[in-house]
């Protein structure tokens, strides 16, 4: 086994890289020999690393027959199990390792022992699952090299003497949004913390609508509209780049709402490195995405998203190579228009931008503090929309501008690049894992030249192995075996845009996700739900086919049989799990509430004021929960006040529910002024989004199981529902406004 | 023991109000809180249930040369209450005469009353300089300003930090100066303005703003604190939370015992 090496550590780019971890026994005595003044010696790095690829060689290659693999594969699994029971990132290491091992081991054994295929059908499906396996292979070792060590990076605070502070101009884009969703976000750029005579507020509205010019002129923003809407977003910014000045450029999607602390948190870094060219910042959501809202697993289940700005991103800024994800971010001008501006060759201008920036020489960055909030894509299909889109602009990066050639990047940002692209091509494999195992229940292929005890023997520790150090790297953003589920229900759809994409860039057209919409009525989405119907048919029809042969043709194949079918019924889950997506529920709130708890007092029409907490907050209302015995009917005009520290704000309100102990009321015809005021109190507080985030219970691979077993089991039920009901007419599609 | 003197310049301020409920606020954190009047109209003791027709109070005590201790009475929410009391026009004079030429009077009352080290006396005090004021000031640990959030009060500022400046800084056992704003209304863009004023000025040592609220004024009427009439209004609230910077600030001082 290898030695654990000491990732190179970036001590100058991180203001405090120490880990939270309590160091167990064993690492700090590792920590002791690695302090060692021996390992600066280049004579003993190169002596160890090939004494340590000497020895990862023959752990990879040494044959073994059935037993010895079996005890080799137990003894090392129960070396990471207990690895598992201790903290620390050396511990996280050394279990990388060991899934390193076991899996090269397996995929070494896999390439040379068990395609020597009989025949063309079983060459076909065999060499399929074996190119899908080293899709996979590939991923997680480089999913490995990008998360093992997470730079946690701290924000640096601003010099105290505020004239040193550089301008910045905070552009809103948008383009057929509500004015309703954008206000909020304007709101909050405006009461961002920063001196007035160097923040300016910009909406760049490339659907030149004469309501957003009237809104911007009223409350003193800046108003940028241009001739065309060629390369939509990128074009609009770089567009606006042209008329504006500031030394930096903060960038919302315009329902990404800012709190007020954005810039003081995010500014630091840009002073003490000056080659620092971009920061991000997580995107957060405050109402369910899709899958959030029709598993009703909100604030549950880490969502899609969360792995992402949890881990991969932070991991990437150990290496240089955080990219921009064209929302939440700031910006330095000069680099940027060294770079030409905005990325417009492709449809994700956001990570190419950054690439360009790191190709340039320039450091980017990743700060995990959630300084904004977003509305979440309300409908399956949009979300299916917005990741075609995703999949397809990383597929056209990888074919224009691959990470992998040109020059200015290091080893590290290339390999990280490569897997935030390589990331976007699971659709195939992931399908061919979905219908593996009929090859053999319903063609009688035999996909591996092996018995299937060698099979268990080299897959299970793979397989193993690969779950519980995911679940340890990843336990608070990603709950096992819910990559499965996000992955079964995109694969189909980004599967061609990624393909075609990368044979040819051109193919396909930019498409914006409507949000802020509702669903009146609860439906099942037929059309988005066929390639997850169809997978559900063919696997349960394989499993008949497997049960019937199982009874009825007994012959010396039963492990075979069996482990197909135990495939076989996973994927059936995965496909029930993603129909349970499909099936949408009821959204009726164009703005969705937030749950909070913050201090809040109501004026009653006799000029009592009662304190009292908030249940919720949204722009249109809040709900309240009165103290012990206080009724207010419906109906009654009240104020609202909402607190800050010492600030107040002041709302007058009607209430428009009034249950035992709760209110809920609306805001009655807010000025302006009271509408940037209630911004101020709610959406831009600056702890508005720390209090939940990465703050999830550590994944427990068991319970997550059962949790997705749940919702396969329920997609399956509402299946049936819905094919009962599909005698009627069709509901009316989703009216999204 | 500590003493807080409750003062203003500027009469209608809620003096009164804000030492009754202070009080009890302070009282319901399990100190002993006696509460003192020194303003002639002698309303304090109808904040704590003394019958309107009670005459004993410190006037007379003082007068007949008897103790204090017998004209101090208990209040339903346990705060000890020594009320003014009712005396005729020549009394008060006397009284006012006496307190001139016995400038240290107030001290040795408070000593001969013997009260707990870790008692509280909030004194209250009839608007502007006065013979009462100037007992109160050179007494005090803490000095509480009461003002409210508009012009008149604000412009009435300087003269009580002069009279402050004059009794009390320079006091061995003196503190510090603390602000209250009482019947802030954040509807209303003024009182806003004026209170975030004095929160620039002060800082720290503005220990809170009271919201207007109809709660207070109905409490007098039903003999009750704010705190007992309706303990979930924001003024209830807002005087809990001023009695906990009291008791805070004088947790920091090594004078608390």
């Amino acid at each position: 086994m290898r030695r654990p090496s000491a990732p190179a550590s970036a001590p100058d780019r991180a203001a405090s890289a120490e880990d939270v971890d309590q160091p167990t026994r064993w690492t700090r005595l590792v920590d002791r020999v690695l302090a060692s003044a021996v390992w600066n010696h280049p004579a003993a790095q190169w002596v160890t690393g090939i004494a340590g690829l000497l020895l990862f060689a023959l752990v990879v290659s040494v044959p073994l027959d059935l037993g010895e693999q079996f005890v080799f594969a137990a003894t090392t699994f129960a070396i990471a199990l207990l690895l598992s029971k201790t903290k620390g990132r050396v511990s996280t290491l050394a279990m990388m390792v060991l899934s390193v091992s076991a899996s090269s081991r397996y995929i070494y054994w896999r390439l040379t022992d068990t395609v020597g295929f009989d025949n063309w059908l079983d060459g076909f499906f065999g060499f399929g699952l074996v190119m899908a396996e080293l899709y996979a292979f590939a991923v997680l070792i480089i999913g490995y090299f990008q998360t093992c060590w997470p730079l946690g990076r701290k924000p640096v605070p601003m010099p105290a003497d505020s004239s040193t502070w550089p301008s910045v101009d905070i552009f809103i884009p948008t383009y057929n949004e509500p004015l309703e969703v954008v206000k909020q976000t304007v709101f909050s750029a405006m009461s961002v913390d920063w001196p007035a005579d160097r923040l300016k507020v910009f909406v760049l509205d490339d659907g030149r609508r004469a309501e957003f010019r009237a809104f911007c002129e009223e409350l003193g923003v800046g108003y940028k509209i241009r001739g065309d809407n060629r390369h939509a977003k990128a074009g609009n910014i770089n567009a606006a780049l042209a008329t504006t000045d500031g030394e930096y450029i903060a960038i919302f999607d315009c329902d990404h709402i800012p709190t007020r602390s954005f810039l003081q948190v995010c500014m630091g870094w840009f002073l003490r490195d000056p080659k620092l060219s971009m920061l991000q910042t997580p995107h957060v959501f405050f109402s369910p995405d899709p899958f959030e809202k029709n598993l009703d697993t909100f604030h549950r289940t880490p969502n899609e998203g969360e792995l992402f700005y949890g881990i991969v991103q932070d991991g990437n800024d150990l290496w240089n190579a955080s990219f921009f994800c064209g929302s939440c971010a700031v910006i330095k001008r000069a680099p940027l228009m060294e770079i030409g501006g905005i990325a417009i060759e492709t449809v994700t201008e956001d990570a190419h931008t950054a690439l360009k920036l790191n190709r340039h020489g320039y450091n980017t960055a990743y700060l995990e503090i959630p300084q904004a909030a977003g509305l979440a894509t309300e409908s399956l299909s949009g979300h299916v929309g917005q990741r075609i889109r995703w999949a397809r602009g990383m597929a056209q990066i990888a074919r224009i501008d691959n990470p992998l050639l040109g020059p200015g990047l290091k080893w590290g940002q290339r390999l990280c690049y490569l897997n935030a692209m390589l990331h976007f091509f699971y659709g195939l494999p992931r399908l061919i894992f979905l219908t593996a195992p009929l090859a053999y229940l319903l063609f009688g292929a035999h996909v591996f030249q092996a018995t299937a005890l060698m099979i268990s023997a080299y897959a299970l520790p793979h397989l193993a192995h690969a779950s519980i150090t995911n679940s340890r790297i990843q336990g608070r953003f990603r709950y096992s075996f819910w990559n499965e589920v996000y992955e079964s229900v995109l694969a189909w759809y980004i599967m061609r845009p990624v393909l075609m994409a990368f044979i040819n860039p051109k193919l396909g057209k930019f498409n914006v996700t409507a949000k802020g919409g509702v669903i009146e009525e609860a439906y099942f989405d037929w059309t988005i739900a066929r390639p997850y119907l169809t997978l559900l048919l063919a696997n349960m029809f394989g499993f008949g086919v497997g049960l019937w042969r199982g009874f009825f043709h007994p012959d010396a194949e039963t492990t075979t049989l069996v482990i197909n079918m135990i495939w076989t019924a996973y994927n059936i889950i995965l496909a029930s799990a993603s129909l349970a997506v499909a099936s949408e529920t009821r959204q009726v709130r164009v703005t969705p509430r937030v749950a909070a708890v913050l201090p809040a007092a109501i004026r009653l029409e006799g000029g009592k004021v009662l304190s009292c907490q908030t249940d919720d907050f949204s722009q249109n209302g809040l709900g309240l929960a009165l103290p012990e015995g206080v009724q207010v009917p419906s109906g009654s005009r009240i104020q609202v006040s909402l607190f800050r520290t010492d600030d107040e704000g002041i709302f007058p309100a009607v209430v428009t529910f009034s249950g035992k102990g709760h209110i809920g009321v609306r805001f009655d015809n807010l000025s302006l002024r009271q509408q940037a005021d209630l911004a101020a109190m709610t959406f831009s507080r600056a702890d508005a989004w720390i209090g939940t985030w990465g703050k999830r219970q550590q994944d427990r691979p068991l319970t997550s199981l059962r949790g997705v077993i749940t919702i396969g089991m329920r997609g399956f039920g509402q299946l049936f529902g819905n094919v009962a009901k599909i005698v009627r007419p069709r509901p009316p599609a989703p009216a999204a406004k | 023991m500590n003493v807080i003197s409750v003062v203003s310049s500027k009469g209608g301020v809620g003096k009164t109000t804000v030492t009754a409920n202070l009080a009890t606020a302070i009282a319901r954190q399990g100190r002993t809180v006696l509460v003192l009047d020194l303003d002639p109209q002698n309303a304090l003791g109808l904040h704590f249930g003394v019958a309107p027709n009670e005459m004993r109070g410190v006037s007379r005590a003082t007068l007949a040369q008897q103790s204090c201790k017998s004209v101090v009475f208990e209040s339903r929410g346990g705060v000890y209450v020594l009320p003014y009391g009712i005396v005729n026009e020549e009394d008060r004079s006397r009284f006012e005469h006496y307190l001139e030429a016995h400038p240290h009077w107030l001290g040795g009352l408070l000593q001969e009353l013997s009260l707990p080290g870790d008692a509280l006396v909030l004194v209250d005090t009839p608007p502007g300089p006065s013979v009462y004021m100037k007992q109160a000031l050179r007494a005090a640990n803490l000095a509480l300003v009461v003002a409210l959030a508009d012009a008149a009060s604000y412009a009435a500022l300087p003269m009580m930090q002069r009279l402050v400046q004059t009794y009390c800084v320079g006091q061995p056992h003196f503190l510090d100066c603390l602000y209250v704003v009482n019947q802030t209304d954040s509807a209303r863009q003024l009182s806003k303005d004026v209170t975030q004023i004095m929160r620039s000025s002060f800082g720290e040592r503005l220990i809170g703003a009271i919201h207007l609220d109809q709660s207070v004024g109905e409490a007098l009427a039903n003999d009750l604190s704010v705190l007992d009439y309706e303990s979930n209004s924001q003024a209830a609230n807002d005087f809990r939370a001023c009695a906990e910077k009291i008791v805070q600030r004088l947790q920091h001082s090594r004078h608390f015992a």
